[in-house]
């Protein structure tokens, strides 16, 4: 890890979006020497946003290994951007809004493999056998039936339109506060609100309502 | 429906996200208070809220997972190999091809020196001025045919040396 002293560490400020304090100084630390070179910095930082990242791919992946893939070619992708942005000197102010970096990255990278993954199959991702139900014990064909109104309502959050379904899947999966959505997506915390709401009244159009 | 539960539609939806606090949720909670439609639909918003989120994580995900940070930090090391070995290889090729064009700069002057001036001999021809006295001493053959015969100078000489010498000269 870079050391304050050694004259390496370039002037960068991280911009963690909610985390204050020591966190943030140690984010900072930790970016600015694998920067420079360290990359054992790069597995600190990993370590520290790897839920996060994975809580947001995993809407998307199809198997857990497909969820790891996503999450490491986030990682990669966001450490390239910052270190692009350090050699072109197009930080402003020095920061690098690094986590919301990888909330993008990870949103999209995710997105474009569900494209790929339908362009393939037309199976659903989450089906569940229709003649499996009632010829379970009662209490497992009820745990049946919810897991699939639950899949029937995942599959139609991946069909609601793009800005609806990055709101609604930022706020769910990755349980961030709304001005951190507005953030990630460039667009103001009231527009995330009403994305939201929108998004859940077009989810019930969706499934219908009856069916909940 | 009425208008001031059309009013609190959005924040009833935040408020089924857990993401409502303060002045806000208080004026919810007193519209709700008072209004079992919108109570209802608090609560169904919720349920499909429920339904939106995904299972946590089980045995095989976590597994597939623990490995991430070192999984990424290898293939952040062997991009960087890679990324080097390219770096050398156009490293060597852009020196190669700067040797080469240097070269080539020093030896056009010895390769094209004795090309390059030379113009074709026809437009040469074309633009030369007529010899005006190849031109007559040309034409002066035909002159000579008055002199002597036609058939060549020789031929007259001898002719003429042979009736001198009948002629007693």
């Amino acid at each position: 890890m870079a050391d304050e002293g050694d004259g390496k560490r370039p002037l960068l400020r991280v911009v963690p979006g909610g985390s204050e304090g020591s966190a943030r100084r140690e984010e900072e630390a930790l970016l600015a020497a694998f920067l420079v070179g360290d990359d054992e910095a790069f597995g600190a930082l990993v370590r520290r946003h790897e839920k996060l990242v994975l809580s947001l791919v995993r809407r998307y992946a199809r198997t857990p290994e497909d969820a790891r893939d996503l999450a490491q070619r986030t990682f990669l992708r966001a450490f390239e951007a910052a270190r692009r942005a350090l050699r072109r000197g197009v930080l402003e102010e020095g920061a690098v809004p690094f986590r919301r970096w990888l909330i993008r990255i990870a949103v999209n990278l995710g997105k474009n493999h569900l494209r790929d993954a339908l362009r393939f199959t037309h199976t659903s991702l989450e089906s569940v056998p229709e003649e499996r139900l009632g010829t379970e014990p009662p209490g497992a064909a009820a745990a049946l039936e919810h897991a699939q109104r639950a899949a029937r309502v995942r599959a139609a959050v991946l069909a609601l339109p793009r800005r609806q379904r990055e709101v609604l899947t930022l706020r769910v999966d990755a349980e961030l506060p709304f001005a951190e959505v507005a953030a990630a997506l460039s667009i103001t915390e009231n527009a995330a609100r009403v994305s939201f709401h929108h998004a859940l009244q077009k989810l019930k159009a969706l499934v219908g309502e009856d069916s909940l | 429906m009425k208008p001031e539960c059309r009013d609190l539609e959005v924040l009833r939806s935040l408020a089924a996200a857990g993401a409502l606090d303060g002045d806000e949720a208080a004026r919810l909670a007193a519209h709700l208070a008072g209004c079992p439609a919108c109570r209802a639909a608090e609560q169904a918003d919720r349920a499909l809220l429920d339904l939106v989120k995904l299972p946590p994580p089980g045995p095989a995900e976590a597994l597939a997972t623990a490995d991430l940070p070192a999984r990424a930090l290898a293939a952040l090391r062997a991009r960087g190999r890679r990324r080097h070995a390219l770096l050398r290889f156009g490293t060597a090729g852009g020196v190669a091809l700067a040797v080469a064009a240097a070269v080539l700069l020093l030896l056009a002057p010895v390769l094209f020196r004795d090309r390059a001036p030379e113009p074709p001999a026809v437009a040469q021809a074309g633009w030369q001025e007529p010899d005006v006295d190849a031109l007559w001493t040309e034409s002066a053959v035909l002159e000579l045919s008055d002199d002597a015969a036609s058939t060549g100078d020789t031929w007259g000489d001898d002719a003429l040396a042979a009736y001198d010498a009948w002629a007693g000269e």
